[in-house]
């Protein structure tokens, strides 16, 4: 599904170049749950932004689902990404003006669903995360593992091909923590491919491959059994 | 998908109430204000577009030219109307009319003077008015037929329905009433006409009007339809000339729709323009506010660009490109400008009779008169697009990485400088604007206080009704006997406006190839004394008016112009009229154009031509005894006619009304412009200190005063102020330079208005921003420290 080839990412500011990522391969097949670990600062998010199609190489290729992408204007990224790809951040990133509901209606909205099918796919998508019931409240007046799971409903509710999860369980408490692991491994039976950063040796365990990197290189890949 | 906008949006309005109210309060103001700006214009672009022939009516116009000067003016001879009709192809009816009368009517006890014209009656098929009763074919079946206003029916009868009834006029003549017609509205010319009756009555009691070489009565012409004015103006050149080889007049027909925004010529006698000016200037005011409210909602808007950063980031992240979120923003904008725009009609609901009352209209705003609703939602649309456009386009460009990663955004450079070049542009408009209300304040001021070189206080002057000016000398007499006035006369024209004039003088030494234009006022002995003016050389008119008839006394201009040793005893020809000797020189006096030097004048002791008594009152004496007492005295030796008079400073202070309105709307205009810039710097000010509330927290327990820094806060505010004083300077002083330009009589613009406005804004600046300044200064730094 994902085949990424020497990529880099160089980033430039006045006085200092960082190169983020540096001559990176990497290939995800359809299906798989891979976890992107290594210390701060090493190039995950990076790696990640560049997989999510929000920011693109400066050099290398990706091809995604067959399709060479490097190369993509954002009016192409944006329309690949909303059918095929859903996020998953540490912070959450809800809109604190909209409702539960109307969060994650808005990826339905973007790709063009119509109303009335709008409202049964996110009651689909709440139910399972189990948060129906907190369906016209605001994130705020959630809890933390609350609000992650609306982001995780939110990130499905288009049913992608890919998830991309970024630290998913760094705000939370362990409990918190293992129940949006247990739904993120839920999904990947059902089919979707997921590439999560983590920080912690007992998410990693969820995934089927752990790659380790470290400053923009893979060092290791252990396939877990 | 805009059902989630909106609910975006109104979510947000809530969530920060208080920017909201800023934003909404600015906006409104400056559109309820260029909504009442727009009324006014409409009022006058509109102005006489009352007659459903408009395009084929046209008034002649007369230009003389002496000296190389061109006068252009409405007075044209008598014959003219007949026989231009007669000459020329294209013109379908021609009307001749006085420029106004005033006549006493009667009935039984009822008494009332009633402005009117005499007209021919083509002037009923030029002007198309709503018969309510009688025939607008024939509205004049017999010589002494009247056709009258709703109005002034209602007012004698109390019904419309009177025709066939009399009126008495000049407690002479039964007139009878041959018809009435709807009131006219209040923007078209002859407004203030409530009767016409037929030109013939007047004519007959004019002979004069019957040459070629006299001006005195209005023309009016209706075109055929497909007729080039041009074709008829080509025809004109030379006409009068052709019918007599004295006259120096040349015509022209000038078209309904100049009349009341340009009829104002220069030197050269072409046309330049008259109120049309200040429609354009009040109309680039309106925008200007608008403008500036509009720079409100985008300053506040940018600044709360980190607040929508993570929401524009997460809606990119889920697939929005840029136009949606460029849409998003200017939806946004729309529903709030719309919100403000229905603040807006409040606001104009309840300031029209203020407005009203400054601009001297009955505007008023229709919600169901497509034009309305259709300019509010023109506004609204361009004030949302405007306000809109830039947050749009800068919100949408956020890049969802960084936004995401919660890098600070780099605020700094691009969207600051922006930000701080709009606060500056709203106070250069205000300082501009101030500077603006004081000189024309000034000039005003200036030209009221100039000495006039007569006395205009306490002085009234009549028109000369009845028996009045049979019975002058007993009224003289009584009005000094009783101690009321110290002196009385009778002169052809009141003291500001020296009417008539001829280019017929001529002295020893003049040069034969110039004609000089000369006012010419016929007077009583007393007059000059009466008016409080000053002689120069030689003596006044002796009492006895017959003594004196072939004597004049002559204005300083004129003796000057004759350019002779000695005036006194010269002689002053009047073509071939007769010779006068001058006797005395007077001190020059302002007359006619209150801005100008006074033009050439001569006063001959003829009280026969007078039209007009003058009273000069008791310096000490109470003005309201004084009155009564006048009046009885007056209503003894002329019964039968309502006394009405004017006060000269009355009449003086209304030639003041165009710039007295311009001087008001400025101030109006300058007070509103710094209000709404000051809720935008309000907002401004509150986000600075928010934005540094960790920094002053830091400072704070680092031993940082409150002072000091309230004045870290204020200081950028400061020199934003001062940028703005640098930009309006140059700016105002151009504008008061051009326009004073229009004024011979003008003030010089002193340098400490423009140092007192900038002083002005700055405090009102700092009053401003130092609320939130202090505000923020004073907080406990434990709490903004720990809120990370
Ligand atoms: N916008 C940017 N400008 C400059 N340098 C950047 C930018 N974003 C990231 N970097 C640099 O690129 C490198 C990789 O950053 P990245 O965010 O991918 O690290 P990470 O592995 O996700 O770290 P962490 O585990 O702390 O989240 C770092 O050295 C970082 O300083
Ligand atoms: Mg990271």
């Amino acid at each position: 599904m994902i085949k990424i080839t020497n990529l880099e990412k160089i980033y430039r500011t006045e006085e200092v170049e960082t190169v983020a990522l540096n001559k990176l391969s990497i290939e995800v097949k359809g299906g798989e749950f891979v976890a992107v670990m290594g210390p701060s600062g090493c190039g995950k998010s990076t790696l990640l932004n560049i997989l999510g199609l929000l920011d693109d190489p400066d050099a290398g290729s990706f091809v995604f689902n067959g399709i060479e992408v490097a190369k993509f204007n954002e009016r192409k990224r944006a329309d690949l990404r909303k059918h095929n790809i859903g996020f998953v951040f540490q912070s959450f990133n809800l809109i604190d003006e909209l409702t539960v509901f109307e969060n994650v209606e808005l990826p339905l909205i973007y790709t063009g669903v119509k109303s009335a099918d709008r409202k049964k796919r996110v009651e689909e998508v709440l139910d399972k995360v189990q948060i129906m019931h907190r369906r016209n409240h605001y994130p705020q007046q959630l809890s933390g593992g609350q609000q992650q799971r609306v982001a995780v409903a939110r990130a499905v509710v288009n049913s992608p091909k890919l998830i991309l999860a970024d630290e998913p369980t760094g705000n939370l408490d362990s409990s918190n923590g293992n129940e949006v692991m247990q739904m993120l491994t839920d999904l990947n039976e059902q089919g979707t491919t997921i590439v999560m950063v983590t920080h912690s040796e007992h998410d990693a365990r969820y995934s089927h491959r752990i790659i380790r990197m470290l400053d923009g290189q893979t060092v290791l890949e252990n396939i877990m059994v | 998908m805009f059902k989630n906008y909106f609910k975006i949006a109104v979510r947000n309005l809530w969530k920060t109430k208080g920017y909201s109210f800023l934003n909404i309060a600015g906006l409104a103001i400056g559109i309820a204000c260029a909504g009442l700006i727009f009324l006014w214009v409409e009022d006058e672009v509109t102005y006489d577009q009352y007659y459903s022939n408009n395009k084929n009516i046209y008034k002649v116009k007369n230009s003389q030219t002496y000296d190389g000067t061109t006068f252009v003016f409405d007075a044209t001879p008598g014959p003219l109307a007949q026989s231009m009709k007669a000459d020329i192809p294209g013109i379908k009816t021609t009307a001749r009319t006085t420029w106004g009368n005033r006549v006493l009517f009667s009935l039984d006890d009822k008494t009332i003077y009633e402005q009117g014209l005499y007209v021919d009656s083509g002037f009923f098929s030029i002007f198309h008015f709503r018969f309510l009763k009688g025939n607008a074919a024939n509205p004049f079946p017999q010589l002494h037929s009247l056709v009258v206003t709703s109005d002034m029916a209602e007012k004698f009868f109390g019904t419309t329905d009177i025709v066939g009834k009399t009126l008495k006029v000049n407690n002479e003549q039964d007139y009878v009433i041959t018809a009435v017609i709807k009131d006219l509205p209040e923007n078209a010319s002859f407004n203030k006409v409530h009767w016409f009756s037929p030109f013939r009555i007047y004519g007959e009691n004019n002979q004069w009007l019957q040459e070629w070489g006299n001006n005195g009565i209005i023309t009016y012409v209706q075109t055929e339809d497909n007729t080039n004015s041009n074709s008829i103006n080509k025809k004109l050149v030379g006409y009068v000339k052709s019918r007599n080889k004295e006259a120096n007049s040349e015509m022209s027909i000038y078209p309904n729709s100049r009349w009341r925004l340009y009829d104002s010529f220069d030197k050269n006698g072409a046309e330049k323009e008259g109120r049309i000016r200040y429609v354009k200037l009040f109309s680039l005011i309106a925008w200007i506010i608008l403008i500036i409210a509009c720079i409100n909602f985008m300053n506040l808007a940018t600044a709360r660009s980190e607040q929508r950063a993570r929401e524009v980031g997460v809606r990119k992240v889920l697939g929005a490109v840029k136009s949606k979120l460029i849409f998003q923003f200017l939806a946004e904008s729309l529903i709030m400008t719309f919100i403000s725009a229905l603040v807006a009609v409040v606001i104009m609901y309840f300031t029209l009779p203020a407005f009203n009352n400054l601009v001297e209209k009955h505007l008023s705003l229709n919600l169901l008169a497509p034009l309305h609703i259709i300019s509010l939602l023109v506004i609204v649309l361009i004030s949302g697009l405007l306000a809109g456009s830039y947050p749009a386009f800068y919100l949408s460009s956020f890049n969802p990485v960084m936004v995401l990663k919660k890098l600070k955004l780099k605020n700094g450079a691009g969207a600051g400088f922006i930000r701080k070049s709009l606060v500056v542009i709203q106070f250069s408009v205000s300082v501009i604007l101030i500077i603006c209300t004081v000189i024309i304040y000034q000039q005003i001021r200036h030209t009221k206080d100039r000495d006039l070189g007569f006395n205009k206080n306490n002085l009234v002057f009549m028109s000369l009704q009845g028996k009045l000016k049979d019975n002058f000398t007993p009224i003289k007499n009584e009005l000094l006997q009783s101690g009321i006035a110290e002196n009385a006369s009778l002169s052809s024209s009141d003291e500001l406006q020296y009417g008539s004039n001829s280019g017929d003088f001529s002295w020893d030494g003049k040069d034969p190839g110039k004609q000089l234009l000369v006012s010419m006022v016929f007077v009583s002995p007393e007059h000059l004394s009466t008016a409080g003016m000053k002689l120069k050389e030689g003596r006044d008119f002796y009492p006895n008016a017959a003594a004196d008839s072939n004597n004049v006394i002559i204005n300083e201009t004129l003796a000057k112009a004759m350019k002779t040793k000695n005036v006194i005893g010269s002689i002053i020809s009047w073509g071939d009229e007769g010779k006068y000797t001058v006797v005395g020189v007077v001190k020059d006096f302002i007359y006619n154009n209150v801005y100008t030097d006074p033009a050439p004048l001569i006063f001959f002791c003829n009280p026969g031509y007078a039209n007009y008594l003058s009273i000069r009152f008791r310096p000490d004496s109470d003005i309201r005894t004084a009155l009564s007492g006048m009046e009885s005295i007056i209503k003894k030796y002329n019964p039968g006619y309502p006394v009405e008079y004017n006060f000269v400073d009355d009449v003086f202070d209304m030639y003041f009304k165009g710039e007295t309105l311009v001087g008001k709307l400025a101030a109006v205009f300058a007070v509103l412009a710094i209000i709404i810039s000051c809720l935008g710097l309000f907002g401004l000010s509150a986000f600075t200190a928010e934005n540094r509330i960790k920094e002053i927290g830091i400072r704070k327990v680092l031993g940082a005063s409150t002072g000091g820094l309230a004045t870290l806060l204020s200081k950028d505010f400061i020199r934003m102020v001062f940028i703005s004083c640098i930009i309006a300077f140059p700016i105002a002083w151009w504008v008061m330079h051009s326009w004073l330009q229009d004024f011979e009589y003008r003030v010089a613009i002193s340098w400490w208005i423009f140092f007192g406005a900038g002083l002005l804004a700055l405090l009102i600046a700092l009053v401003t921003v130092s609320f939130q300044a202090v505000k923020a200064a004073i907080a406990n730094p434990v709490k903004s420290l720990r809120m990370e």
